[in-house]
Formats: structure tokens, C-alpha cells, sequence
């Protein structure tokens, strides 16, 4: 009788280690190369040549998007993508339940084909709670502006010549099976992981620090 | 003294939940220390790094304590499954599966409740936390408790296979 016990066990074991076996080889499936494909320059920043490559995929709209770009992100830039660590790109991935977001995309991109990406999207994240109120987005990237810059941005954005490299970051986030904004997806020695949601700096620290440091 | 037969209602539901958490946990720990959807796999310290992100995502704890659950509670999962699994000193494990699994439980209600758009980070895959993670955790925390509960109610009854005590 205990024999049948153990033998029950034991095929409970086997069932376990099945169960291991089988189940990556469904996880594996619908993963993305692990390579960066179509980056605009003017939305990234850092060396193409560093170790580990960040993709944020964001909505100016989202409050949890502003957060990671004013806190987070902040760290990162003053910390690994100045020295040569990391290599951050800016995806837009303008969710539809917000209004604003796709016309806020536009005016960054248009504003990054001028050279101004940056302050822009600083402004659009610092004052998300005032625009997203009144729709004034053209307001909000004139105060940080030229009269000159905002005309030639104005005409970027009438084109509508920005709104392919939107929809190209949109694709290559549902092909990373984004579905949510912030997510940040990261890339080292081939290996990519993708992650929603903010992160504390001091975790994502000890993260870039045994990125880097893989051989 | 009462006995009851080899199979029950309640024999079952210990066997079910043996095998379905057992294999759930060694499979869930392997998975964040190893991350075996990743080509190639990295290093076990970038996959526990990793999963130490998503720990903090639930903003539960701070960076020290986020630090310490990611570096030990893969292997207290893998542990813990292998042990049900063996079915040796079950009440104890059991009961430490139940309290493991309703903290892991309270967090993802915690988290759903708050709104939060953060991956469940349970098996260390790209997995939105939604209402479908939040049933599927609350099912597996009710048969941990089931079978916690039923495997005191049977160990207070004489086993059906052992042989018969003497008056």
C-alpha cells in the first residue's frame, strides 16, 4: 500500500516536470527579434554604440508616462545615458482613450524634425494637467518655442508627414504586444525585456548595472 | 476512530491542489530565475534583477525589501512546489503555500483595485495584470486553502491503507 502512495507520488513528479518542459515552449512563442529597428535619431539620445538600448513606448496624455519621464528616466539620462551606458529611445504610442495624445505625438515629432524634441517633450509632460484640460497643445510647444520654430512646426504638423513615423512606433509596439503605456522595452546582448508600468530608480539601477555587466 | 474511504471529495481536491499549485510554483520560480521565454537566456542575476522591477511595480514595498522578495521568493516557490509535490509534512507546507499564495493574491487585488497598468510579473512574462489574472490567482488561493483545510480534516482520520489498530 505504501508502494501505490510513493507510485502516486512519484507520477505526480513527472506530471511537475512535464509541466517545466512543455510550458517555454509555448511562453517562447510570439516573441519579437531582439533587434531596435527604424530609429528616428531625433527622438533618440545617447550612443548608438551603448551596451544596453531602452525603448519607451509613451503617451504625453498618460500621468503615469509624465511620471516616469520626470523622475525615473531623468535619473537615467543624467546617470547611464551620459556615459555611454544607454542608449534611450522615445516611442509614440498614443493610447485612443486619450484626446489630445495623437496631436501631442504630432507636435513632437514634428518639433524633433527641427531639432527640438526635447523641450518640447518636457513641456508637454510638465504642463500634461493644463493641455489636457483645454486641448491647447500648439499653446503649450509655442511657450517653449521661436516665433520661427513654431511656423515650421506648424507646417510639419499640417503635412502630416509625422503621422507615418507614428504609426511605425505604434506597430512595432503591438509587435512587442504593448498594450498599455509606460512600457519600457530593453535591450542587451540580443536579449529583450519588455516592461509596463514606473519603476523606482534604485530597482532599474541594479537592473542597467547587471545589463552591463553581462559577458 | 472514523475512516474514510481511499477516495473522496476531499483526497481529491488535496491531490488536485498538490499537483496544480505544486506545479504552478516550481514552474512560476523557474521561470523568473531562469526566464526561459527569453533567446538567449541571460544571466541568473539580470533575470532576478528583472523581476525585481516588477515587484517594485507593485510599489508594496521599498527598494530594500523589493530587492530581498525578488532574490528569494523564486526559490522558496520552486522549494515549496517540490514539497507539496512530495507530499511529505503537508499540513506545514501547505499552510505555508496558502498564506504565500494570499499575499501574492492581496497584492494583485491591491494593485487591480488601484488602477494600476503593470504586468503580474507571476511566471516573468509580459503579462498585463487584468481581472482575468485577478480570478485566475483568487481560484488557485481558494483550492490552497481547500486543501490546506482538507488535509487537517484527513490527517485527524485513519488512513483507509493502514493496516487496522488492535483494540
Amino acid at each position: 500500500m505504501y508502494s501505490s502512495r510513493l507510485s502516486l507520488s512519484a507520477v505526480s513528479g513527472l506530471a511537475a516536470l512535464v509541466l517545466l518542459l512543455i510550458a517555454p515552449v509555448f511562453a517562447a512563442q510570439n516573441q519579437p527579434a531582439a533587434t531596435v529597428p527604424d530609429v528616428d535619431p531625433h527622438v533618440a539620445t545617447g550612443s548608438k554604440t551603448a551596451p544596453i538600448t531602452m525603448e519607451v513606448f509613451s503617451d504625453f496624455q498618460c500621468p503615469a508616462c509624465k511620471t516616469l519621464f520626470m523622475t525615473t528616466n531623468r535619473q537615467v539620462m543624467d546617470n547611464y545615458v551620459s556615459t555611454g551606458k544607454v542608449y534611450l529611445i522615445h516611442r509614440d504610442f498614443p493610447l485612443p482613450m486619450h484626446a489630445h495624445s495623437q496631436v501631442a505625438a504630432q507636435y513632437s515629432r514634428a518639433a524633433a524634425q527641427i531639432g527640438k524634441f526635447e523641450p518640447v517633450e518636457q513641456a508637454l509632460f510638465q504642463n500634461q494637467e493644463k493641455w489636457e484640460q483645454t486641448g491647447d497643445v500648439d499653446g503649450t510647444v509655442a511657450a517653449v518655442l521661436s516665433s520661427a520654430e513654431m511656423v515650421k512646426v506648424r507646417a510639419i504638423v499640417k503635412a502630416g508627414t509625422v503621422n507615418a513615423a507614428i504609426q511605425k512606433d505604434v506597430a512595432l509596439g503591438h509587435l512587442y504586444n504593448v498594450n498599455q503605456t509606460p512600457t519600457t522595452v530593453f535591450h542587451s546582448k540580443g536579449q529583450t525585456f519588455p516592461y509596463s508600468g514606473v519603476m523606482s530608480y534604485e530597482i532599474l539601477r541594479n537592473f542597467l548595472d547587471q545589463l552591463a555587466a553581462q559577458k | 476512530m472514523m475512516q474514510s474511504s481511499p477516495l473522496n471529495l476531499r483526497r481529491a481536491i488535496i491531490w488536485l491542489g498538490r499537483l496544480i499549485l505544486g506545479g504552478i510554483f516550481i514552474y512560476a520560480g523557474y521561470a523568473k530565475i531562469f526566464l526561459p521565454i527569453m533567446h538567449p537566456r541571460p544571466p541568473i542575476g539580470v533575470a532576478l534583477a528583472f523581476f525585481a522591477l516588477q515587484v517594485g511595480s507593485y510599489q508594496l514595498l521599498p527598494p530594500a525589501g523589493v530587492n530581498f522578495v525578488a532574490h528569494t521568493l523564486p526559490f522558496a516557490e520552486i522549494a515549496l512546489g517540490l514539497l507539496l509535490i512530495l507530499g511529505w509534512q503537508l499540513r506545514l507546507w501547505a499552510t505555508l503555500s496558502t498564506l504565500l499564495i494570499l499575499g501574492l493574491f492581496g497584492a494583485v487585488v491591491h494593485a487591480y483595485a488601484a488602477g494600476m497598468q503593470i504586468n503580474c510579473g507571476c511566471f516573468a512574462n509580459p503579462e498585463p495584470l487584468t481581472i482575468t489574472t485577478v480570478i485566475r490567482d483568487g481560484l488557485l488561493a481558494a483550492l490552497a486553502l481547500l486543501m490546506t483545510i482538507f488535509a487537517f480534516v484527513e490527517a485527524r482520520q485513519s488512513h483507509p491503507w493502514s493496516a487496522p489498530t488492535t483494540a
